[in-house]
Formats: structure tokens, sequence, C-alpha cells
């Protein structure tokens, strides 16, 4: 799609970062106050279409409430402000104009505890779809839960119980599962905030080699805690530290050679 | 701890010290569960003590005639139906108000209304009103329902918007609780999809605080059931010897019988008394029977 051009001139100042066809999101001097608090301090980042953001750093230092400015989550808490501003395809999300509902199904979201619907398998990922009434019959509803629990790579597992609960999944099923809800509604960016953090190795593994399917389709951000990870899946890395951003590049750059001192400690595990 | 015994680590579990201490737990134990017994034991009796007198003196009482007539002077020839029919009414006129206003308060404070002076004092009078003796209500259905909007007398219809008053706040506080105690997790779940907020309550909070909300809800009718004194000052204290119509119609409702009928100088209207508290509890129990139903009916299991 086409961008416009002012993006471009935002990506001359982070520089060297990526082709300018590819932006999805810029977030510019982004401030987030809780109450009188303030938790994230000037943050700009851009999130491009065919990569994976990872955003790493100690806990509290805010990359979690960062990644919820994204679709506007943090909304549900009275006491949050955001000041700064925050583009999804070059338009202010916002804006008192933009509607959050659409927001949030351009803009998917996957929790650090896998939280399926107390409803069936079927129900879980048909939610969305549904409510925007992105199909017409039943036919069309059951090819879309077919190919996006397909998409999740979790289809051969549970096509025989679509009709049981969701919640009687594996851990490790009902993240998928819920990627899948996720991805039903076609958003354009996936936050994931923590997605393996309440998972054992192997389900992780999985989510993981899910993660790189996916990637291209969608821009997808996620936050970590685990270096390893970051490492493994993602081509763009930002470090949080205190509320502010220290440093964001190219994974490798990141994690092989940090401009930062402070990333380089972190990296190699003087804290954290 | 005591210093002394920490000092001589490490500690000789089975020194006749340590072996008499671990004693002492398992006397305190015992002892706790004799309470305990005693206690559920003194409520149960009452309980066997209430159902046992009311059978032994009202099962005489109990027959068909019993059942299909109403109220008469002689004792011979009354019946329960009328009361009873009234009490149905009331309650259906207490349940159609009470819920829905109840359940959307407790929606709106819960979901909608930001937090400041205003919700705080708007929760204490809640909680205050559901702690108002219910001859309070008697008095504001009184002077509101039937000298300010001059509603009939005697009716069902105000009976049950009287008892309504008296259930909404129980049903505002359980349903807050309810509603509460649905994992966010869930309404974020629902917001990532992009479901606006009405579609959060009403397609998955309110299901999952369902059965929270009819347990309290059941409670507070059944409270609502077995209330007489509201009834007694809008008139629900009159004789009446046919079944209530409808709504509108003068009518007796069962608690307030049980108060006439144990007022009777006649004694042969003692067997009667007890014969309509069979029905009462009858009719509770019949209430609770659902509510235990309608949550199993509804319980969602993680």
């Amino acid at each position: 799609m086409a961008l416009p051009s002012i993006s471009a001139i935002a990506l001359n100042n982070i520089g060297k970062i990526m082709t300018d066809n590819s932006l999805k999101m810029t977030a510019r001097d982004v401030s987030v106050w809780y109450g009188d608090k303030q938790a994230i301090n000037n943050v700009s980042i851009d999130i491009a279409t065919e990569h994976v953001t990872a955003f790493i750093g100690p806990s509290g230092c805010g990359k979690s409430t960062f990644l919820r400015t994204l679709n506007r989550m943090n909304d549900t808490i009275a006491s949050c402000k955001v000041g700064g501003k925050i583009e999804l395809d070059g338009s202010d999300i916002y804006d008192p104009k933009m509607d959050v509902v659409q927001l949030r199904a351009r803009v998917g979201m996957v929790f650090q505890k896998p939280n399926p619907f107390p409803k069936s398998i079927y129900e879980n990922v048909a939610y969305g779809p549904r409510i925007h009434g992105l199909t017409k019959t039943k036919a069309e509803l059951d090819a879309l839960v077919e190919k996006y629990l397909t998409r999740a790579g979790l289809w051969n597992e549970v096509k025989d119980r679509l009709h049981e609960s969701g919640t009687a999944l594996s851990g490790g099923q009902q993240q998928r599962l819920c990627i899948a809800r996720a991805i039903a509604v076609s958003p354009e960016v996936i936050l994931m905030d923590e997605p393996c953090s309440a998972l054992d190795p192997i389900a992780t593994a999985k989510i993981e080699e899910l993660i790189d399917e996916l990637r291209g389709r969608y821009a997808i951000v996620m936050v970590t805690h685990n270096m390893q990870q970051a490492a493994r899946v993602s081509q763009r890395t930002a470090f949080f530290h205190l509320g502010t951003m220290v440093e964001y590049g190219a994974t490798s750059e990141i994690f092989q050679n940090p401009r930062e001192t402070q990333t380089k400690d972190y990296i190699t595990g003087r804290y954290g | 701890m005591n210093s002394e015994l920490a000092a001589r680590a490490p500690t000789n579990w089975v020194s006749t010290e340590m072996t008499s201490r671990i004693a002492k737990r398992y006397a305190a134990e015992r002892r706790f569960r004799l309470i305990g017994l005693f206690a559920v034991s003194l409520s149960a009796a009452f309980l066997a003590f209430l159902l046992y007198s009311m059978l032994a003196k009202g099962f005489a009482g109990l027959s068909l005639s019993f059942l299909t007539n109403s109220d008469a002077t002689e004792a011979s020839e009354v019946g329960i139906w009328g009361a009873f029919k009234g009490s149905l009414l009331t309650m259906i006129v207490t349940l159609g108000l009470a819920f829905p206003i109840g359940v959307l308060s407790a929606v709106y404070l819960e979901e909608y209304a930001p937090r400041n002076r205003w919700t705080d004092m708007i929760e204490v009078s809640i909680n205050n009103l559901a702690a108002v003796p219910s001859i309070i209500f008697g008095l504001l259905g009184l002077a509101v329902f039937l000298n300010f909007m001059n509603l009939p007398r005697s009716a069902p219809l105000v009976g049950g918007m009287t008892l309504a008053l008296m259930t909404m706040p129980v049903i505002v506080i359980s349903g807050r609780n309810a509603i509460k105690s649905v994992p966010p997790s869930i309404r974020d779940a629902a917001l990532g999809v992009g479901a606006s907020r009405v579609q959060v309550v009403f397609h998955h909070v309110l299901p999952l605080a369902l059965p929270g909300i009819l347990t309290g809800t059941i409670i507070g009718m059944a409270r609502a059931l077995g209330e007489t004194a509201p009834l007694l000052m809008i008139g629900m204290r009159a004789f009446i010897a046919t079944p209530p119509t409808g709504i509108t119609a003068p009518s007796s409702v069962l608690p307030v019988q049980i108060f006439l009928w144990s007022d009777e100088v006649d004694r042969a209207f003692i067997e009667k008394t007890s014969a309509a508290i069979i029905v009462l509890l009858v009719f509770l129990l019949a209430m609770n029977g659902l509510a235990i139903y309608l949550r199993n009916r509804f319980e969602q299991h993680w």
C-alpha cells in the first residue's frame, strides 16, 4: 500500500531501518501516564509489515504498557493517559474520530495467559467474524473457522471436537486457539503480550514456529521476557528500560553489537 | 517462636516435648470439629422441629378442598388457593420489576459508571437500602403507590411493586459481585477482537455472571415471599374470599394468610395455619430447587 510521505520523513529520523512501503504503524514521542506516574517516556518506533518486532526489557520497564497503547486496550484503565502520536497506515489512532472497535479488529491481540472464551472451540474462532458480520452463511463461517484453525496449526488436533469447550484444551493449544481467534477477523497487526510465558518449552516452540509462519502476512509485535525467544523469532528488537526505549534496531545488531552499554549489560545478563 | 527451642537445632522430632506439641494440635482440631458439628446440628434441629410440628399439626388440614378453596369465616371451609395465587401473582410482579432493573443497575455500576464520589454514594445507599426494615418499604408503598399514584389497594400489583423495592438492592449487590468475579481476561479477549462494550457485556460478562445473579435473585425473592409487614401496610390484610382474577384484583398472600389465621380465636384454625405453613414451605423449597437447577444449568466449567 502507498504510504503518506510524512512516514518517509519519520523514517529518515530513525535511520536505516526499513524500506518505506512496508511501514504499518508509527509511534512518535509517545508518553503514558497512570495518574501522576509516568510509565512511558517519549517512545518513537516504526512497525514494519513484514517483520516480527520484539520488545524486550526487565519487568516493569513499560513494554507491555506500550504494546497496549497500540490498539488502545489501555482505554479500559480510567487513569491512563496517552500523549504523542500513534498512526496506523497514516491515520492517528487516538483521534476522537477513530473507531476503537474497527481499530481493534485491525490490530488484534494475543494475551499473556491463554484466555479462550468458555465456549466451544468453534465459537471461539467464529465469534469475531460473527460480530463483524464477515460471513453470510453457516457454510462460509464453517470454512472460515477451518481456515484459521489450520493457519494456527490447530485444525488437525481439534477437527473432531470442534464443539467441545475451548477451555478443555492444553495450555499451548489454548494459546494457538487464541491466535486463531485473533487472526479470524483478518487483522493487519497482531500484538502479542508474552504469548509463551505460561507455556512449557514444547508448546513454546510450536507458538514460535507459528509466529514464524504468520510473519509477512501480519505485522507482529511481541513482548517477551525471554531474550533467546526474541533472538529466534524477531527481525527487529526494541530494548526498553524504566519507561524509555533505549535502543531499537535489527535483532542481529541488538544481540551481537548493541550500541548502548545498557542494552549490552541486559543482554549479557548483568541485570533483569 | 520459642528461641530456646530454635537454638537447640537440629530439632529432635521424636522427643516427648515435640510429640506432645503435635498431640495438642490434633486435640485442637478435634475440638473444632466438635464445635462445628454442634453448630450445624443446632440449626438442623430447629428446622427438623419446625417441619415435624407443622407436619404433625397441619397434615390433617391438607385436603383437596383446602388446596382449592379460598379464605372463609368457617374454619372447615377455608382454603389456601386464593392466598397461593395472590403470592404467585405478587412474585411475578416483583420478579418482573426487580430483576431487569437490578441487573441493569448492576451492569451500569460495574461496567460503565465512572468511579467518583457520586458512584461511591450510590453504592453506600444501595447497601443501606438492602438493610432497611421491610415495614419502612410498606409505608413507602402506601405513600407512593396508594396515596400518590392511586393504584388499587390490596392488589398483587402494589404488593409486587413494594416487594420489588425491597428485592432490588439485593439483586444489585449480588449482581455486582457476580459481574466483578468474571475474569478481566475474558473482557480483554472480547475487546481484543473488536467487540463493543455492549457486546462484551451481553455476550460474555452477563452469561458468565448469570449463575451468581440468579442465586442472589432467588435469595431476594424467597425473602420477599415470606414478607408480611410491608403487605399489611398496603392493605393486603383484608378478608378476601375469592382468588384474585388479575394483578389489580384484591388478594391475600400466603404469609399474611398465615398471620391472619394464627390470630383467629377458633381452635380449628390451628390446623389450618399449620397446613398453610406447609404450603408456604413447599413453595419456598420449589423456588430454591429452581435456583439450584438454574445455577447448575448455566454454570460454566473452566
